[in-house]
């Protein structure tokens, strides 16, 4: 429980400082910041899954580095704002790629 | 770099990953479904209340909607664990947690706002 909750703080903080980065190269027109965060994230935590650090690297950092809230609250401000295309675009390329990217992360550490 | 915002996010986000630990201890995949809809709603409160309404510090409110409901929900914990239903082939189940996450989410992150808006 403590070994998750310093790896959920490290991850919330690379989320937070890396969120406000990207936001202040691309803009805020669409919710890329937290799109790239929760694939890359799937994608790592499908590699550290099955090893020894899957409790602090997993389930802490990428647990705390990935964000489900946002990503709701966020499409839902898309759908509140009518913003059709941008809010199905951000359904399906969370919904369906980050499982997608979580298998691709898991198959490549099978491999090695 | 704020440096309130900062310290506010990394230990309010310790509690809320230690919150998801316990309850996916307890509760397994279900322990994750329950964080993520519960955070749902409250980040949706929070957004479309405390932060536009009753106008709280950013560095508190920074640190409750990022750093511990943040934490406490997980997109990466959801996408495996969706994937892990449906490597062991327990299709059905795979496909109910995938559906009941990504339309509770939104649902529970909806009720946030109704009720935010009402306060």
């Amino acid at each position: 429980m403590i070994i998750t909750g310093i790896g959920a703080a490290i991850g919330a903080l690379v989320r937070y400082n890396l969120t406000a980065f990207i936001k202040g190269k691309l803009g805020t027109n669409f919710p890329i910041a937290t799109l790239i965060i929760n694939l890359t994230g799937a994608f790592l935590l499908g590699i550290v899954k099955d090893t020894e650090v899957a409790l602090l690297v997993g389930t802490g950092i990428l647990g705390g580095y990935t964000t489900f809230s946002t990503y709701n609250v966020e499409l839902l401000t898309l759908i509140r704002n009518k913003a059709w295309s941008k809010a199905c675009s951000y359904f399906v390329l969370s919904g369906i790629f980050g499982p997608v990217a979580a298998f691709i992360g898991w198959y490549l550490a099978g491999l090695c | 770099m704020k440096l309130a915002e900062n310290i506010s996010v990394a230990c309010f986000a310790f509690f809320g990953g230690a919150m998801r630990y316990v309850l996916s201890q307890d509760f397994c995949a279900a322990g994750t479904l329950i964080a993520n809809l519960c955070g749902c709603f409250l980040l949706s409160f929070i957004t479309f209340f405390v932060i536009k309404r009753a106008k709280w510090p950013s560095w508190l409110t920074t640190g409750l909607g990022t750093g511990m409901i943040g934490a406490l929900t997980t997109f990466s914990t959801f996408s495996f664990e969706t994937v892990a239903f449906l490597q062991q082939g327990a299709v059905l189940i795979g496909v109910t947690y995938w559906l009941v996450n990504l339309c509770g989410g939104l649902l529970f992150a909806a009720l946030g706002c109704a009720l935010g808006g009402k306060l």
